[in-house]
């Protein structure tokens, strides 16, 4: 199994949630972040903001799944179309075991 | 060393973290998130939540038209519910007794939502005060 962070604009999740649920991954925890990337923020006139509001999307999936998943975000998140900066960062890291509390069972 | 990440209940958080401390963990990170979890397209159970749902809200100043409308976008599965997000370090043989006792804490009769737990190998660990890596940074 695979945990995908997921950086996106706060505008933008809902659409990347929706997406993802109609493709069943239904199962997703979010945050409210602020951060900043490789640009080191956006410098406005004189002004430099380092702590841009984002959401992070977290989601554990299957590791047949990885390639949808990704793709899905990739192209859901991305504004424009060739993309612009600050559409935000996609983590991958294995996950080694899930349990289900309510049911008790091992296993997404 | 791994990393546990539990999503549970907010209600539940006072009795999670009693759990914790009981079975010796050595302190942990949390989180307010919103969450939800696989889609639940079981009617029996979905019905089972609906009555329970429709009984909690209905007294005499609320619309039964208005209370249906809510408590049927409730169970769609869209929505996403306030959750807290635990983070845990710990020793690998300390693993199932945490599992257990957050899955312990957590259990309730509802059968839906009480929460998932993740399980994540972590490479290193300093404790910034010290210096200590690895193993001797968790406890």
């Amino acid at each position: 199994m695979l945990l995908i962070r997921a950086i996106v604009r706060p505008e933008k999740k809902d659409e990347v949630l929706a997406e993802l649920s109609s493709a069943g991954f239904n199962a997703a925890t979010m945050v409210d972040v602020v951060g900043r990337g490789k640009q080191k923020g956006i410098k406005i006139g004189g002004m430099v903001y380092d702590e841009i509001p984002k959401t992070l999307i977290m989601m554990v999936i299957p590791e047949e799944a990885r390639e949808k998943v990704v793709r899905m975000i990739l192209s859901v998140a991305k504004t424009g179309t060739d993309g612009t900066f600050g559409d935000g960062k996609i983590f991958v890291s294995p996950v080694e075991e899930v349990y289900t509390i309510s049911k008790g069972t091992r296993g997404l | 060393m791994k990393e546990i990440m539990a999503v549970v209940r907010m209600k539940k958080t006072g009795a999670t973290k009693k759990a914790l401390v009981a079975a010796g963990v050595a302190g942990f990170t949390a989180v307010k998130v919103m969450g939800r979890g696989r889609l639940v397209t079981d009617p029996q159970e979905l019905e089972k939540c609906r009555q329970k749902l429709l009984a909690m809200g209905m007294d005499e100043f609320s619309d039964a038209g208005e209370t249906e409308k809510l408590v049927t976008g409730f169970l769609d599965g869209s929505r996403f519910f306030p959750r807290r997000l635990f983070m845990i370090l710990a020793h690998d043989d300390d693993v199932p007794r945490i599992v257990e006792a957050i899955a312990g804490a957590n259990r309730t009769e509802y059968g839906i939502g009480d929460g998932t737990i993740f399980i994540m190998a972590v490479q290193d660990a300093v404790r910034v005060r010290t210096g200590e890596a690895g193993e001797a940074a968790i406890w």
